[in-house]
C-alpha cells in the first residue's frame, strides 16, 4: 500500500514484471486479449483471455516463461452462453512482487470442450475434474475423468453450478439454501 | 524363467480417518507394506457452499466463507473480502490492515499450535499434544478478549475491520507474547531436538521439490519441499511488507537444506511461531490512529457494494495451511456475486502428500497426512444435495427407525421416545 508511489515512480523508468510478461504473451499470441490491472493497493495482475485452440500452446509458453510456474487454481463457471474455465497463476516469484495470472478460456455450451494440460500442469487435473463434474466442461485428453467431490450415485447429466436447466432444480433441493429466498438467486 | 508375481492389495483409508477428526478417503495400494499408489476420493464433507452462495449477497457471503471452516475462519473471511475489495476499487484503512495483520498471526500461532499437537498425538507422544495444546489455550483466550469469540472471528469485514484494538486489547495480546517468549523455546526444545520426533519424522513422507511443483504444494509443505513462496510475501499483501515478511524456510529453521520431510515441514511450522509473534508485535507497534472501516454500517456498504462491484477480483492470502486464493465476480446492479471460489491449501497438498508416501510404509501414512495439517471441511466445500429416486434419510427418519427397532425388540418399553421441544427445525 505504502509503496503506491513508488511503484508508479518505476512505471514511468522502466516496466514491471507483470507489464514484461503481459508484453511477451501479446508479441507471442496476438489473437490473445491481454490486459494489466492494477488494483487499489497497487497489487498489477495480467488478465488474458485466449481463444481455446490456444489455450494448451499459451499454457506451454508460461510453463517455459518459468518453470517453477505455480498453478494455484482452476475456476469452472457459467456466463450464460458459454463455459468458461479461468486458471490463476503466479510465476517469476523469485522475488516479490510475483507476477499474478489469470488466463481464462470459454467454450460454448454445445460445444463445451477444453484441452486438458495436466501434462503442463499435473495439479490442473483434479480442477479439470472438478469443472467437468461442476459445469459439464469436457477435457479433451485428461487422463482421469472420475468425479472428485460429487457422490457416485449424483444423477447423470446434472452439474450442480450450472445456472441453466441442467442445473440442480428446486425439486432436488430439500432445505439447502436460505430458508426465507429459496428461489432466484443468480438463476434469471 | 520364472515371472514376478506382484501381490498387491488394495486398502481404504477413511473415510473415518483415525489420524484427523475429518472424513476423507485414500484408497492405498499396498506391496507387503510398501505403499505403491494413493487414489484420493474427496466429497465427504460436502456442504454444497458455492451453490448456497449462488443465493446469498456479499456480506452474507462473509459469514458463509467464515463457517467454511473453524481453524482458519479468518483467512477464509480476509481472502474472500480482499477479492470484494479488489472487484469493486475499495480500499481499506491503513489502522484495518494493521489489525488484519494481528488477528491474521494469532490465528497462524493457534493453527500451528493444533498441528504440531495433532502430529506429536500421531506418533503416540501424547505429552507433547498436552504440552502445546495447554500452550494454544493461551492464545485462543487471547483472540476470545479481541474478537470475542474463540473461533469465528467475524473481525474483517468488506472495506476493514468490526472491532478495534485498544489499549486493553493490547494489554492482553503483549501479556500473550510474553507467555509464548517463555513457552515456545520448550516446545521447539521438544520437537527440533527430540530423538523420537527426529527417529519418526526425519525422512518420512518426503516430497520431492519436484513434486511439490506439480502438484502446486503451498504453504508450510510447498516450502518444507524447498519452494521459496509466501503469499504474503509474494503477493505484497497490505502492510505485511512494511512489517519484513520473508518466507520461513527449513534451513532458517534447522540449519540444514530443505529436504522436505515430515520434520521440515514442522520446522516451517515452528520458525512461523517465532515469525508471528514478532510481526504481532511490530503490527501493534507501528499501528495508527484512525478509523477502521472504509463505510461506518453494514446497510451503507451493501448499497454502496451494488454500484461499486463491476468485475472479478482476486484474493490471495497465506493460510496457515498455505496459499489461499478466492475469486469473485460480480456485476453493477446486482447485490449477489455471479460467481464465488474459494480455493484452500489443503487441495493441491492432498495430491502432494498421496504422491509423496509413494514407497513409505503404511505406518508412517497417518503422520505424512497429518504433516500437511489438512483441513478436509475446506477442501469438500462444493456442491450438493441429493437425487430423485433414491430415498436419503435425514435426522427425523433416523430417529423414526430407531425407535421402531427398539420397539420391535423390546415390545413392552414405556416412555414416550419423541422429542421434547423443537430441538431441531428440520
Amino acid at each position: 500500500m505504502n509503496d503506491n508511489p513508488a511503484n508508479k515512480a518505476n512505471e514511468v523508468k522502466e516496466p514491471t514484471k507483470a507489464e514484461k510478461v503481459a508484453k511477451a504473451i501479446e508479441e507471442r499470441f496476438p489473437e490473445a486479449e491481454v490486459q494489466v490491472k492494477t488494483n487499489r493497493w497497487g497489487r498489477q495482475r495480467v488478465w488474458v483471455r485466449v481463444p481455446r485452440e490456444k489455450y494448451r500452446e499459451l499454457m506451454g509458453f508460461i510453463k517455459a516463461l518459468d518453470r517453477e510456474a505455480h498453478y494455484s487454481i482452476g475456476i469452472e463457471q457459467d456466463w450464460g452462453g458459454e463455459l468458461g474455465f479461468l486458471s490463476h497463476l503466479v510465476i517469476h516469484y523469485g522475488d516479490a512482487p510475483a507476477v499474478s495470472l489469470i488466463v481464462d478460456v470459454h467454450a460454448p455450451k454445445d460445444d463445451p470442450v477444453i484441452p486438458d494440460v495436466s501434462d503442463i500442469f499435473p495439479i490442473a487435473l483434479q480442477f479439470e475434474r472438478e469443472g467437468m463434474e461442476m459445469v459439464g466442461l469436457d477435457f479433451d485428453g485428461a487422463p482421469d475423468k472420475r468425479r472428485l467431490f460429487l457422490p457416485d450415485d449424483f444423477p447423470e447429466g446434472i452439474y450442480p453450478l450450472r445456472l441453466d436447466e441442467k442445473g440442480v432444480s428446486d425439486e432436488m433441493v430439500k432445505n439447502a439454501g436460505h430458508p426465507y429466498y429459496l428461489k432466484g438467486g443468480a438463476k434469471k | 524363467m520364472t515371472e514376478k508375481v506382484e501381490y498387491w492389495v488394495k486398502m481404504p483409508f477413511g473415510p473415518i480417518h483415525p489420524g484427523l477428526e475429518e472424513p476423507e478417503k485414500f484408497i492405498l495400494t499396498l506391496d507387503g507394506e510398501r505403499i505403491v499408489d494413493v487414489d484420493v476420493k474427496l466429497g465427504y464433507n460436502l456442504r454444497g457452499i458455492q451453490w448456497i452462495a449462488l443465493r446469498r449477497n456479499y456480506i452474507q457471503i462473509m459469514y458463509l466463507a467464515e463457517r467454511m471452516c473453524g481453524i482458519c475462519s479468518f483467512s477464509h473471511n480476509h481472502t474472500y473480502t480482499r477479492a470484494v475489495e479488489e472487484a469493486g476499487g475499495i480500499e481499506v484503512p491503513e489502522r484495518a490492515e494493521y489489525i488484519r495483520v494481528i488477528i491474521g498471526e494469532l490465528e497462524r500461532i493457534h493453527s500451528h499450535l493444533l498441528n504440531l499437537g495433532v502430529l506429536a498425538h500421531d506418533i503416540g507422544y501424547d505429552t507433547l499434544l498436552h504440552l502445546t495444546w495447554l500452550a494454544r489455550e493461551k492464545v485462543m483466550d487471547t483472540l476470545e478478549a479481541v474478537s470475542g469469540n474463540r473461533v469465528n472471528y467475524s473481525m474483517v469485514t468488506i472495506g476493514g475491520v468490526r472491532r478495534d484494538i485498544d489499549e486493553k486489547k493490547r494489554r492482553i495480546i503483549l501479556d500473550m507474547i510474553k507467555y509464548y517468549r517463555e513457552v515456545f523455546p520448550q516446545i521447539e526444545e521438544a520437537f527440533l531436538h527430540d530423538p523420537t520426533i527426529e527417529a519418526r519424522f526425519r525422512d518420512t513422507a518426503v516430497i520431492s521439490k519436484r513434486v511439490a511443483l506439480e502438484q502446486g504444494a503451498v504453504g508450510p509443505t510447498g516450502r518444507g519441499s524447498g519452494i521459496r513462496d509466501d503469499a504474503r510475501w509474494s503477493e505484497r499483501l497490505g502492510v505485511y511488507p512494511d512489517l519484513g515478511i520473508k518466507p520461513v524456510m527449513p534451513q532458517d529453521v534447522t540449519g540444514e537444506r530443505p529436504r522436505g520431510d515430515v520434520f521440515d515441514r514442522m520446522a516451517v511450522r515452528i520458525g512461523e511461531l517465532w515469525e508471528s509473534l514478532e510481526l504481532i508485535e511490530r503490527a501493534l507497534d507501528g499501528m495508527p490512529d484512525g478509523k477502521i472501516k472504509a463505510f461506518p454500517k453494514d446497510n451503507v456498504l451493501y448499497a454502496k457494494l451494488r454500484l461499486m462491484v463491476d468485475g472479478e477480483g482476486i484474493g490471495r492470502y497465506e493460510a496457515p495451511r498455505g496459499e489461499l486464493v478466492h475469486y469473485v465476480r460480480g456485476k453493477k446492479g446486482s447485490d449477489k456475486p455471479l460467481r464465488w471460489k474459494p480455493r484452500e491449501p489443503t487441495f493441491p497438498n492432498l495430491f502432494a502428500v498421496a504422491k509423496g508416501v509413494i514407497g513409505d510404509q503404511v505406518a508412517d501414512f497417518v503422520v505424512a497426512v497429518a504433516s500437511i495439517d489438512p483441513c478436509l471441511s475446506c477442501t469438500d466445500r462444493v456442491a450438493v444435495v441429493q437425487d430423485g429416486k433414491r430415498k436419503i434419510l435425514t435426522e427425523k427418519d433416523l430417529l423414526k427407525a430407531s425407535i421402531k427397532k427398539t420397539r420391535e425388540i423390546n415390545p413392552d418399553i414405556k416412555g414416550d421416545p419423541t422429542p421434547v421441544g423443537s430441538s431441531c427445525s428440520r
